[in-house]
């Protein structure tokens, strides 16, 4: 108990006074780092910690793990100062070494903690050898090819080490190195260096599992002066064109139809109504013009209708109005009003009296009207009838008793005529006037009938204008209808004067009554007809009509009838012989001049 | 319509399944002949078996520097005790001379009998990660390719056997590896190794693994990487 105090106060002393003088025990080491080259041998270093100002001593012990033995650092002088090598034999791989530094002087020493080392994972190579980097010239440009050779201590060849290299480049002035990796190689080309410029070139390398080692020397290059060639920019130059080339090409095809429009206008084909292309390049022809023919051209008119229009011989007193049935029936049924004396029209007069006779006619007896239109027919029908009744039957049909034909009104084959015919000088007037003389309750009626009269198909019956005589007559106008007999003939009828009260005084032609002067008008104012020639010319005779009974004996007919009437439906037999077909002859030489119309 | 196709559907279906040869299985590609068929050489066999080991050793470390940096205080390797790895009463070269003094069977042998203990105990390695919440997917899943990686590297180093074989490199000194499949990662106080030990000593018998392939590699093909 003592002793132990004793000791202690004395110790304390001897540090106080070794203090006071300088000295102390050493300081702690401390290892710094193992490594191993070539993973066969390896090399510790420690830092010596305060040595106490007394030379201290260190050493380094070690052990295995699991073992308890401690060994001593079997080299102390091959790594230099403060390092430890182990030696091939004291190597151990995959075995983990505790290693520890002992401090040791006269005062004291002291241990380092312990590392805990397994040879395998502190590998760390030399540097490669033999770095040399060449500048190697090509058609592409010259570069630089960089190689070495593998640190001398690793066993690669045996594959106990596998290494890896990486070198890096830069040139002088560069602040930044330029790293690349050559794998397991030992060369390696670098390429894009500017030219005439210096370049240095360090390598390293590593092991599969360990640590980089340190780079090499640094290596020098220069490389060459050489003026690139600049393909890269002919390159994108061609690529850009193409390019350009490709954009055309697709907006030309796709505007490809205005293009060509602008450039080939278009050759305009043909526009013919009704042309077809695939009839004529099939080649029938006949069926392309016929297609190309327009109905109705050209136009086709009804040449009765030319004909009717045609027809205006005016002349001016003896007046011999060729009228067209056509058109008096036109007018028989359009207009009431008898005083259309349009001139294209014919005589309206004429016409219109005509009707009147027509339904003055009718007034009455029916059977009057009955043998009027078969006797009016029949005076029409030249041709047909031979006899200078002309009774023939060839009427007519009628429908209810009406009057269908027009020419009823002219019909009058009876011989005994009833001239009630006020003795007026020939002349045309409108037919309201006339009938003012006759009875007029007896106009309408018949008029209206005749209006309904389906006068065309008369017409049709006798393929010519029935009527074309324009002959005003009366008959039996001043006498109530009852009172007309059927044997009331037709004739001509002049107006002898007009009496203040616009009367027409009207007489007949054929009138034995008549004054000489009346004959003087029947003979100026109608021209008989001799003959007609071959050549469809009218010779006309200066006779007057009344002189046809004396004059013309061979007329047979002419004789046998009664006073001849004009309108009497006789065929005159010319010198010639008969006249000829088509041609109809009235009474006293009278033709209707209409059958000379060339026929359509 | 649809239903003819289905019908044709079914029945190609069922062919495929019946066929033998149209089932995807291990067949050899060439059963048929050695005509137009790619018998890989030795050095490729080879070189795919140190890409297998390679691949496997570098999973190994991940795993590893995973472990200490989460799982354990930043310390370094100082203060570490390590018990004994299941596999030390293997006998490896653990130099480089020792390895080269070993013949090829034997060095073979060694490679195997080392891929042969681990099987197991990567089983269980991978067993006990994925139950512990610590570890993320990719780890266990780094552990799971492990253990597949050794399994195939295994069964290369056979198929390397097989070949040095048949073409006479080897003798047949080669011993049978039951011995070594019963082995269990068991220490000596008889307590399972924990998670960082097994990672711990496979780190290690990877290194070696590779490391003696490489040598064999060199010495029998010795063409090039050597």
């Amino acid at each position: 108990m003592r002793n132990s105090g004793a000791v202690l106060i004395l110790s304390f002393i001897a540090k106080l006074i070794s203090q006071a003088a300088g000295v102390s025990a050493p300081g702690k080491p401390r290892l710094t780092s193992c490594r191993s080259p070539e993973k066969e041998t390896f090399t510790c270093w420690w830092e010596p910690g305060d040595d106490g100002g007394l030379p201290t001593t260190y050493g380094l012990y070690y052990h295995l793990e699991n073992s308890e033995t401690i060994y001593e650092c079997p080299d102390y002088r091959t790594a230099g100062d403060n390092s430890c090598f182990f030696n091939k034999n004291d190597t151990s791989l995959w075995v983990n070494y505790n290693i520890t530094v002992v401090a040791t002087n006269a005062l004291g020493r002291d241990i380092s903690d312990p590392v805990e080392v397994d040879v395998a994972y502190i590998v760390q190579p030399n540097t490669p050898e033999n770095v040399t980097a060449v500048v190697v010239d090509e058609d592409q440009g010259p570069f630089v090819r960089v190689s070495w050779e593998k640190p001398r201590t690793a066993d690669t060849r045996s594959g106990w080490i596998t290494l890896q290299y990486q070198l890096r480049v830069k040139q002088k002035k560069d602040k930044e190195w330029e790293e690349y990796d050559a794998g397991m190689q030992k060369y390696y080309n670098v390429f894009s260096l500017h030219p005439d410029k210096e370049f240095m070139v360090q390598v390293r390398c590593k092991p599969d599992h360990g640590f980089w080692s340190e780079w090499t020397q640094t290596t020098y290059v220069k490389m060459p002066d050489y003026i690139p060639r600049e393909r890269s920019l002919w390159i994108m130059i061609t690529i850009f064109s193409v390019f350009i080339v490709l954009i055309l090409t697709w907006t030309l095809n796709v505007k490809r139809n205005s293009v060509k429009l602008c450039l080939l206008p278009p050759v305009p084909g043909p526009k013919i109504k009704g042309f077809d292309k695939q009839l004529l390049k099939s080649g029938k022809s006949e069926e392309v013009f016929n297609s190309l023919v327009i109905q109705g051209f050209p136009p086709t008119i009804d040449y009765d209708d030319l004909l009717v229009e045609y027809l205006e011989v005016y002349d001016n007193e003896e007046q011999e109005l060729v009228l067209d049935s056509k058109d008096l029936s036109e007018d028989c049924m359009k207009s009431k009003s008898p005083s259309d004396c349009d001139s294209g029209r014919g005589s309206c007069d004429s016409r219109t009296l005509l009707l009147e006779k027509c339904m003055v006619g009718r007034e009455g007896s029916r059977s009057d009207q009955h043998q009027y239109s078969q006797h009016g027919e029949t005076s029409w029908a030249s041709t047909e009838s031979s006899e200078c009744q002309g009774l023939e039957p060839g009427s007519p049909e009628f429908s209810d008793g009406r009057v269908k034909t027009w020419p009823v009104v002219f019909s009058s084959p009876q011989p005994h005529h009833h001239y009630q015919v006020e003795a007026v000088k020939p002349v045309y007037h409108s037919v309201p006037e006339i009938l003012n003389h006759s009875s007029p309750h007896a106009m309408p009626a018949n008029y209206q009938n005749l209006q309904h009269q389906d006068i065309p198909q008369q017409e049709g019956r006798f393929g010519k204008p029935a009527c074309r005589h324009s002959q005003s007559y009366t008959h039996g106008l001043d006498t109530p209808a009852p009172g007309v007999s059927p044997s009331r003939s037709l004739e001509y009828v002049e107006v002898q004067r007009i009496n203040p009260e616009n009367m027409l005084l009207l007489r007949p032609l054929s009138d034995q009554n008549r004054e000489p002067e009346g004959s003087d008008y029947a003979g100026e104012d109608y021209s008989k007809v001799k003959e007609v020639t071959s050549n469809n010319i009218l010779l006309l005779q200066r006779d007057t009509s009344y002189l046809c009974a004396d004059g013309y004996s061979q007329a047979g007919q002419c004789t046998t009838q009664q006073p001849p009437h004009p309108c009497k439906p006789v065929i005159y037999q010319s010198h010639s012989g008969m006249p000829q077909e088509g041609m109809r002859v009235m009474g006293n030489g009278y033709v209707d001049t209409t059958v000379l119309m060339p026929s359509y | 319509m649809s239903r003819s196709l289905k019908q044709v559907a079914v029945l190609l279906v069922a062919l495929l399944c019946l066929d033998p040869h149209g089932r995807v299985g291990s067949a050899p590609i060439c059963a048929h002949g050695p005509s137009g068929c790619h018998v890989p050489s030795l050095a490729d066999l080879f070189d795919r078996v140190i890409q297998h080991s390679a691949r496997m050793h570098s999973l190994s470390n991940d795993l590893h520097s995973e472990f200490e940096q989460y799982f354990l205080p930043s310390k370094n390797h100082i203060g570490k005790i390590y018990r004994k790895c299941h596999t030390s009463n293997i006998l490896t070269p653990n130099g480089k001379e020792n390895a080269q003094k070993l013949a090829r069977e034997e060095l073979t042998e060694v490679i195997l009998k080392l891929l042969m203990a681990w099987r197991d105990p990567l089983f269980q390695l991978h067993q006990s990660m994925a139950d512990q919440q610590d570890f993320n997917s990719f780890s266990s899943n780094k552990a799971l390719e492990m253990g597949d990686m050794a399994h195939e590297l295994r069964k290369g180093v056979e198929k390397v056997a097989e070949k040095m074989r048949v073409l006479g490199m080897l003798g047949n000194s080669v011993t049978g590896l039951s011995a070594a499949e019963a082995m269990l990662p068991l220490s000596e106080s008889g307590e399972a190794m924990s998670d960082y030990e097994l990672l711990y000593c496979f780190r290690r018998d990877s290194n070696k693994v590779q490391n003696y392939l490489k040598i064999l590699k060199c010495r029998i093909v010795p063409e090039h990487d050597c």
